[in-house]
């Protein structure tokens, strides 16, 4: 063994070893915390104004129903998903956007006329005409969309 | 502190004596040819790792197979890298699984006492020729569905037994779900557990026989 040098040939190979052992973790490892990381730290992307239809088919006063599509993706799964939202109007100027999801455990709510209310058949909720809770469990009013009136056409985003 | 830990985990283990066995064992005076076994065997560990990083997201259907690896590809972050590396790691175990083997060949280390060795060496070969026939489809594009088509129906050739043999890996008479499905059950479960068990006998056999000198003239 070389006695003048500081580090003898068993050290060198130790070291080295042990170095390119580590190169080759890291080169394997790192890349694979954000691969198994990735599909969580997904931002649902920026959302894109949907089109309802004519504002001439919202009846004064009274919440009317559009249904619409959107396209959700979970991982390489695109599905399209047929959404509901009732639109009220005072004036036809201006408009409010309340989804028909209730807010207590998901069930889908609907229009009574005959009791001006949105009634939840799951537990028996009832919510006034702007979407407050009148009884019943849930938690907080209907969810309102953003809305925008476009050439006499509603647009919707959000949900 | 650390040496009184050794010491407490060796009193129980042993571990030493397997870690000599392994890594301080004496050998001949040997070059670089003799380090292609270690190399598969760096490969197929990248494979393992690799292979099981692109389960979690890939999945063996006809309706997602083609959409998943495609997602894995161009949407995952580090993707493309991690497929890559299956990828191409592929191709270069069965090169140096076969040049691992021209060397034995070569230097006529098959012969007395390693031909247990040899045999289990040789399945290797064909398990991984067989990864890599599995493998080719999964991605179930048009180049891994017309190879397969093909390569199913060299195997159908075989005289007699052929169409029954066609039939079995396609499980039917055209390449489908079923196709799919069995090839990745044997890309990921069989071929895996034959590899380990082979590996390791191969391994143990190499240590326990030891590994045989470059030939002289003498030999
Ligand atoms: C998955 C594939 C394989 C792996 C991971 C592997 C691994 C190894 C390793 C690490 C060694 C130690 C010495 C050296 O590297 O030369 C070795 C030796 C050996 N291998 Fe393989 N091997 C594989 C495939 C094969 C194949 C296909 C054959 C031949 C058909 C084979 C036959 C042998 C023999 C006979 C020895 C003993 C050589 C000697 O003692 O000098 N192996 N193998
Ligand atoms: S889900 Fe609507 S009341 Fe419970």
């Amino acid at each position: 063994m070389a006695k003048e040098s500081k580090m003898n040939r068993e050290g060198f190979l130790k070291g080295a070893i042990v170095s390119i052992v580590t190169l080759i973790g890291a080169a394997l490892g790192l890349p694979a915390l954000p691969y198994l990381a990735g599909p969580a730290l997904q931002k649902s992307g920026d959302q894109e104004w949907i089109r309802l239809g004519p504002t001439s088919k919202v009846e004064l006063g009274q919440p009317t129903l559009f249904k619409f599509k959107v396209k959700t993706q979970s991982g390489w799964i695109v599905d399209e998903q047929e959404l509901s939202a009732y639109v009220l109007s005072n004036d036809g100027r201006e408009f409010v956007a309340l989804s028909n999801v209730c807010t207590h455990l998901g069930c889908r709510v609907r229009w009574i006329d005959d009791e001006k209310t949105f009634f939840c058949p799951c537990h028996n909720a009832v919510f006034d005409k702007d979407g407050k809770v009148a009884a019943g469990p849930p938690p907080r009013p209907l969810d309102k969309f953003e809305i925008k009136v476009q050439d006499n056409t509603l647009y919707i985003k959000g949900g | 502190m650390m040496a009184r830990l050794t010491t407490w985990l060796d009193e129980r283990t042993g571990f030493q004596q397997v870690w000599q066995a392994i890594f301080l064992r004496k050998i001949p005076k040997v070059n670089w040819f003799y380090t292609l076994g270690s190399a598969t065997l760096f490969v197929a560990m990248n494979q393992m790792i690799t292979g099981i990083l692109l389960t979690l997201y890939y999945v063996p259907t006809p309706d997602h197979a083609y959409d998943s690896v495609q997602y894995i590809t161009f949407q995952l972050p580090a993707g493309w890298y991690i497929r890559g590396l299956h990828h191409w790691g592929a191709s270069a175990m069965v090169v140096l699984v076969v040049l691992h083997m021209l060397r034995v060949i070569l230097y006529g280390a098959y012969k007395f006492p390693r031909e247990v060795t040899w045999a289990t060496g040789v399945i290797l070969l064909l398990v991984t020729i067989g990864f890599g026939f599995t493998g080719y489809l999964l991605p179930w594009d048009q180049k891994a569905y017309w190879a397969t088509t093909v390569g199913t129906r060299i195997a159908g050739a075989v005289p007699f037994v052929g169409d029954w043999i066609l039939r079995i890996l396609r499980g039917g008479n055209d390449l489908s779900a079923v196709t799919l499905a069995r090839f990745f059950g044997v890309h990921v479960w069989v071929l895996p557990s034959v590899l380990l068990l082979l590996m390791g006998i191969h391994l143990f056999l190499v240590i326990r026989n030891g590994i045989s000198a470059v030939p002289t003239r003498k030999d």
